[in-house]
């Protein structure tokens, strides 16, 4: 990958620990800019920990954090935070106002113009809804309003947390289209944090993966994708043979569970090499060919017992 | 009773029991205070003195008291929007009658570890003779009637509007209207003025002396009428409660 | 704009549509009719025109309601952000913490001093409807400054004891009490070292010589002002530990 470009957000071994237990352990995040950075893992991994510590909501208990080149301390706080906006958790309101005041809060603290707050309503179509009161919002509508308070002065950088929690599907739909267009519109990098695969998958083109705390998988989307291939699995009586016979030709193999396991072959090729193995007296009982999707590669990451 | 049992389990690490517990401690630091040097006129009729004094220090902190036990009972439920949820699972009526049950069964308490205190108290400073158990139950029974018809609205104001800010400065305002109405009748029709009607001590002071004489009242009919009247404020708090309640949208 | 006028109308904004002020309006109206109707009925006991009418108004006022009322106002401006998520958004504004806090702060004393004011506006009004003909005392406008000054002494402590304790009722429950203790601490002459007490000795509550340690009294008032909004910021910037 190419790291000419300062990155946006880089931790270094950040860690919380809350009493005995690590909710972040040695976190590596490194998001580049202009990307939608996908922030992946199963619920109570340590993804809005992690969050709030580059907000500076929560004190990380070991570890650095450097945003736009700068480490986000007391002294760069304020200039920091002018440049991302955030969603976090479940959107934040005050009930009794509209959400054109809530908005004006955000404005007023932040220092941007009238104008703003008009046209982040229009983005997430809520211009109609401005003047009634957010507690009568629907949950779609206030999690909208959240968004918008985020994007209010288009800041540098974006963090949203679970932003289609609470959704519809045409909401999640108009969300993640939302989503995708802020880099190339708006020059706004994005991290986004999801549970679901799928949608980091539609969403985002870099992901980092968290499991108990520990960044497991951070790369770009292409390369796990490259990991989900497909594969063929031999069942054979000597394996031993039949993988110095495979690597005379070339091709690495792998054994698991009694299973020889070989990349995905051009037909002509398999059919020679399982020629030349029942050449040799070896007996083939099975040829399987399996696929590994982004699912499993995800579930092996982060453990299946913890995830959805 | 599940409903109920539920509603204690809420509480719990809510520190009601101890914010109630606190409330108390203040009214019994008050009440030593303000009775810690009896003199030989005080002795005699001490225990009729000490149910005007608690009358008197009820009916100013109970409005307010009752309003910060109504809405840390009913802030649990604005504060996690629970309303919703709970009415899925449970009648409405369930839910509202388990409120004003638990908060009944912690006034009972207070009031009884009020009585318990005092009493023993008084027995401390020596006054003579023992308490009159007839004019001391019926006092603390007209005074549980007056608390809880305070605590029934409270309590429907604090589950009616998610701002406490309106129950609690009611509450406060309460305790204000109830001191005005000391200082000048001996009952009231009031809410408020429950415990002052049912103050069954009266006092006389003699400005050259300097001595106050305590009798038990005599009650004529309007003050009698004031004092039913503390039983029909419960029973119409309670059912507008409970009409509300059972009547809100979720 | 700076930073502080940029959180003080962030915080008006919050406080738009909820006439929480009203009960600054509503609560000294029924107090100052309670204290000169008592005026009037022992008008034969009170012979100081004026300042028996000021027992009268402020005794009941400084030491139960008013630290109770701060209370509720101060636990009000706190629970805008302890409700939902919106400590997330109050704490990624960017602007300083101390700013942040002195948002909160300007509404609370600012309804402190407006409040003061109603009640000294309305003991003028009571003296008058009460027919005293002597002047009003010149030293009540002392009483306004240093009472004031002793309620922004108790806005401050619990604007702290609100942003800490999320709780609407518990920290008007801490005022409540921390008033009536004022009423014992006061009578032992200890009142300049605690907060709740600095109020009412200010007002010159429940004290017929109206005689105020200066010295005592201001440096009380400045130390726990000091030492609350050190807290208050401190435990901002802490965050969610």
């Amino acid at each position: 990958m190419q790291m000419a470009v300062q990155n946006l957000i880089e931790t270094h071994n950040l860690t919380k620990r809350y009493g005995k237990a690590l909710s972040v352990n040695t976190l590596n995040m490194k998001v580049p800019p202009g990307a939608v950075y996908g922030f992946l893992g199963p619920n109570g991994a340590g993804k809005s920990t992690t969050l709030k510590m580059i907000l500076g909501l929560v004190r990380p208990s070991a570890g650095a954090i450097t945003l736009f080149g700068s480490p986000m301390d007391e002294k760069n706080r304020i200039r920091l935070l002018t440049d991302t906006g955030s969603l976090i958790e479940s959107p934040s309101y005050y009930g009794h106002l509209s959400g054109e005041e809530n908005l004006h809060i955000i404005q007023t603290l932040k220092g941007c113009t009238k104008s703003d707050v008009d046209e982040v309503l229009k983005i997430v179509r809520l211009t109609d809804a401005k003047n009634k009161l957010v507690g009568h919002y629907s949950l779609g509508m206030k999690q909208r309003l959240g968004l918008a308070a985020a994007l209010l002065g288009f800041p540098k950088l974006l963090i949203l947390d679970e932003p289609t929690n609470g959704l519809d599907p045409a909401g999640i739909q108009e969300m993640r289209e939302l989503i995708c267009s802020l880099p190339s519109e708006y020059g706004i990098t994005v991290v986004v944090s999801s549970h679901l695969l799928s949608e980091i998958d539609q969403m985002a083109d870099h992901v980092g993966i968290i499991r108990r705390g520990e960044l497991v998988y951070q790369n770009t989307l292409e390369s796990l994708h490259a990991h989900a291939k497909e594969q063929l699995a031999l069942r054979v009586s000597n394996m031993t043979i039949a993988a110095d016979l495979l690597r005379q030709e070339g091709i690495e193999t792998q054994q698991e569970e009694g299973w020889l396991l070989l990349p995905m072959l051009e037909d002509a090729l398999a059919a020679k090499l399982i020629r030349n193995i029942m050449e040799q007296n070896i007996s083939l009982y099975r040829v399987e060919q399996r696929e590994t999707s982004l699912e499993d590669i995800f579930l092996t990451l982060t453990g299946k017992e913890s995830s959805l | 009773m599940k409903t109920l049992q539920l509603e204690f389990y809420k509480i719990r690490r809510r520190n009601v029991w101890l914010s109630m517990f606190a409330m108390l401690g203040i009214q019994l630091l008050w009440g030593l205070w303000a009775m810690r040097n009896p003199k030989d006129w005080e002795l005699a009729s001490g225990w009729m003195s000490l149910l005007y004094s608690l009358s008197v220090l009820d009916g100013l902190m109970m409005p307010t008291i009752m309003s910060l036990l109504a809405s840390r009972l009913a802030d649990i439920e604005h504060k996690g929007n629970t309303y919703k949820q709970l009415k899925t699972l449970r009648p409405a009526a369930c839910l509202y009658q388990a409120k004003a049950l638990c908060g009944t069964i912690i006034l009972i308490v207070l009031l009884a570890l009020q009585a318990a205190f005092f009493i023993l108290y008084g027995y401390c400073l020596g006054y003579e003779g023992n308490p009159d158990l007839h004019h001391y139950l019926l006092s603390y029974g007209l005074k549980f009637a007056s608390c809880l018809s305070l605590f029934l609205l409270q309590l429907l104001l604090s589950m009616l509007f998610a701002n406490q800010m309106i129950s609690l400065v009611i509450g406060l305002g309460g305790s204000m209207i109830a001191l005005l109405v000391m200082f000048v009748a001996h009952y009231s029709f009031l809410p408020w003025g429950g415990i002052l009607s049912s103050t069954l001590v009266g006092m006389d002071w003699d400005k050259t002396s300097r001595i106050i004489t305590y009798f038990y009242r005599e009650y004529s009919p309007i003050e009698t009428a004031a004092v039913v009247c503390i039983f029909v404020w419960v029973v119409v708090f309670y059912a507008a409660g409970h009409f509300l309640f059972t009547r809100r949208e979720a | 704009m700076t930073a502080l006028q940029k959180t003080i109308s962030a915080e008006r904004i919050k406080l738009r549509r909820s006439p929480v002020w009203l009960a600054f309006f509503g609560l000294p109206l029924i107090s100052a009719f309670f204290g000169t109707n008592n005026y009037r009925m022992n008008q034969g006991i009170l012979k100081s025109e004026w300042l028996s009418l000021w027992t009268q108004h402020s005794l009941f006022l400084c030491f139960f309601f008013m630290p109770a009322l701060i209370g509720t106002y101060c636990s009000y401006l706190w629970r805008l952000e302890h409700s939902r998520n919106n400590w997330n958004s109050f704490l990624t504004a960017p602007v300083s913490h101390f700013a942040l806090y002195f948002g909160k702060l300007f509404q609370g004393v600012l309804m402190t001093i407006l409040g003061n004011a109603w009640v000294f506006l309305l003991y003028f009004v009571c003296g008058k409807l009460c027919g005293l003909t002597t002047p009003v005392p010149k030293a009540a406008l002392s009483w306004f400054l240093c009472g004031t000054l002793g309620g922004i002494v108790v806005c401050c402590i619990q604007l702290t004891l609100s942003m800490w304790i999320r709780s609407f009722a518990i920290p008007i429950g801490i005022a409540l009490a921390g008033g009536i203790g004022g009423l014992l601490i006061t009578n032992k002459g200890l009142g300049c070292f605690y907060p709740y007490s600095l109020y009412p000795i200010g007002m010159r509550a429940n004290n017929p010589n109206m005689e105020l340690p200066a010295g005592q009294f201001l440096s009380g008032c400045v130390v726990y002002i000091l030492i609350c909004c050190a807290v208050s910021v401190w435990k901002l910037k802490r965050g969610e530990g």
